[in-house]
């Protein structure tokens, strides 16, 4: 099979070649240390090797505050998104796969005008990684993605995934070899977590009670999380009479996210632990049954107890002994 | 016309910080002016009668002296809602930092060489005395969160609370975790925020002063900071500065 070689010192050329279809973002070190995507003017902003960003690619799909209806004179009108074109670099397997569930929850039935706005104005740039230890994916999984980058020692083999993808590369045949390399496949260093059974939150795993015990829940996991999406809508009346009414991120960690007029349906914070194990491993209707962990490792990253819910998983379906929590001084001192 | 809704704006043992915010509004001022009545108004010298009905007073501070007490009083009885406006009206805040190390009146004592007035009251927060109807917290409260009252009030209503701490923003924001990346003493998981993470956006501390989170593990946070080589006494100093009155133990 012969393959499409990128060689490095054609990088720029080819950022060039994504000009057309919207400003280029890639991942790139913020001048305070986070790796976050971020806008790409020249190849030396890109880090390649980077782990994860901090923030997943969905606060380009999924702003942290949206708004969604403005009120003017009495009448309320939709607040289309100023979505400009767009093209996301360099995103990894795990990130694509986050978009592809994104994808299946916001342009389902009934899409979503915001989302699916801003999403048409996208084109994706995949690429290779290197796992870590808090990852583990399925390459097999669905992902969103246009052109696919193998990264390899001088360069990249570059793969079509749509018909723009097909159309990007017939815009730059001058910068492609072509090459018998074939592309790596992943090892992930854990298998990752299949769809579970939506009673495994209430076993008793005496971890659940440890991680309710210890969990501070300031929403690190969820608002890292790359399949996270839950949203609260706020309207804000103004002082000339109108008004804006606006979606913002929500968390199943904090305690307004299961009150509803009257009472509360997650009063603990085991049952809110538990609410977001149900949501991640077991999915909802309509899409129960399909987990939406993508194995990027964020959350038990970002998580400043080191709780891991691949650890009540691995319990449960191993009989291993409950994990401990994760020493302090390993894997938050980092934050690529 | 409709009548414009009257407003009654005051302070009690404070900074007027809080006062201030409703004065740097500069934009939205005019608008303000033309859609309200601002009746009582001491630090801008508005001076109502005696008389005097309120469809709201947000009022800053915290309750020490009698004097206080009686305003409060006044102004609860004056206004259809009663706003505990800044961090120590809900807390008690700076004023109330040192309630439980020392003594009022030995404090009075050494600071003004006298015996204390029999009317001493440690610095206390309003729901210790009166029933608050909405509260709009911080130190100073963000001027957003008071133009969205104002906007709420005009329509009758009064505006959604944001219930998430610090980190929900701070993270969002893409700012590096002074708690885990530079080992710094923040209490960004257990502190309100909806400040946008003003403070650790540019590389300063989360210092609490926009008080307790609803869902706040303080007994895990306080044992995050233990572990990691804080000292107990300076987590006690650094949580109290503007909320006195936590539980460590607190869990649920």
């Amino acid at each position: 099979m012969r393959m499409s070689w990128l060689p490095q010192g054609h990088l720029e050329a080819f950022l060039n070649l994504l000009e057309p279809y919207g400003t280029v973002h890639g991942p790139t070190v913020l001048e305070n240390g986070v790796t976050a995507l971020a806008p790409i003017t020249s190849p030396d902003d890109l880090e390649l090797k980077y782990r994860h960003t901090l923030i997943p690619p969905k606060k380009y799909l999924l702003p942290f505050r949206d708004p969604i209806l403005t009120l003017n004179d009495g009448c309320y009108r939709p607040a289309p998104p100023v979505a400009p074109n767009l093209v996301l670099f360099g995103l990894h397997r795990c990130d694509l796969q986050a978009i592809s569930y994104l994808d299946r929850v916001f342009l389902g039935d009934d899409p979503d005008p915001n989302y699916a706005g801003r999403r048409e104005r996208l084109t994706l740039v995949g690429l290779s990684c290197e796992p870590d230890d808090f990852c583990y994916c399925d390459p097999a999984q669905p992902a969103a993605v246009d052109l696919f980058l193998d990264q390899a020692e001088n360069g990249f083999l570059v793969t079509p995934h749509s018909p723009r993808g097909e159309k990007i590369m017939s815009e730059g045949t001058g910068l492609f070899l072509s090459s018998d390399h074939l592309p790596s496949l992943l090892v992930p260093l854990a298998p990752p977590p299949t769809p579970q059974d939506p009673e495994l939150r209430f076993s008793d795993n005496p971890l659940w009670e440890e991680y309710a015990r210890i969990c501070l829940s300031c929403g690190a996991c969820s608002a890292c999380c790359p399949t996270c999406y839950c949203f609260d809508v706020r309207e804000y009346p103004s002082l000339d009479h109108g008004g804006n009414r606006l979606r913002e991120w929500d968390n199943c960690l904090f305690k307004k996210h299961g009150e509803v007029a009257g009472g509360d349906f997650r009063r603990s914070r085991l049952d809110r632990l538990r609410y977001r194990f149900l949501h991640k491993y077991c999915g909802f209707s309509p899409l129960q049954g399909v987990t939406s962990c993508v194995g990027c490792g964020r959350c038990a990253k970002a998580c400043p107890v080191g709780i891991d819910l691949r650890n009540v998983l691995e319990v449960t379906y191993r009989g291993a002994e409950p994990a401990t929590t994760r020493d302090q001084a390993t894997g938050t001192g980092e934050v690529s | 016309m409709k009548r414009k809704p009257k407003l009654a704006i005051a302070g009690l043992t404070a900074c007027s910080g809080c006062q201030l915010t409703f004065l740097n509004c500069e934009r939205e001022i005019p608008t303000i002016l033309d859609r309200f009545q601002v009746s009582f108004f001491p630090l801008g010298e508005s001076s109502g009668g005696d008389d005097e009905r309120f469809d709201a007073a947000l009022i800053e501070g915290a309750v020490s002296t009698a004097q206080d007490l009686a305003t409060l009083f006044a102004l609860r009885r004056a206004s259809r809602l009663l706003i505990a406006f800044g961090t120590c009206a809900l807390f008690g805040g700076v004023a109330a930092m040192n309630n439980q190390l020392c003594d009022r009146a030995e404090l009075f004592r050494s600071v003004y060489g006298r015996e204390p007035e029999k009317d001493l009251i440690p610095p206390a927060p309003f729901t210790n005395f009166v029933a608050v109807d909405f509260s709009i917290t911080g130190c100073p409260p963000e001027k957003t969160d008071l133009v969205a009252l104002l906007g709420s009030l005009l329509a009758g209503t009064l505006p959604p609370t944001t219930c998430y701490p610090v980190c929900m923003e701070c993270r969002s924001r893409e700012n590096s975790c002074l708690l885990l990346d530079r080992d710094e003493l923040c209490l960004g998981p257990i502190i309100q925020g909806g400040c946008n993470a003003r403070c650790p956006a540019t590389g300063i501390v989360c210092e609490g002063c926009r008080g307790p989170v609803s869902q706040a593990n303080v007994a895990q946070e306080m044992e995050l900071l233990l572990e990691r080589g804080f000292d107990r006494e300076d987590i006690r100093r650094r949580m109290s500065r503007f909320t006195p009155g936590w539980n460590y133990e607190q869990r649920d």
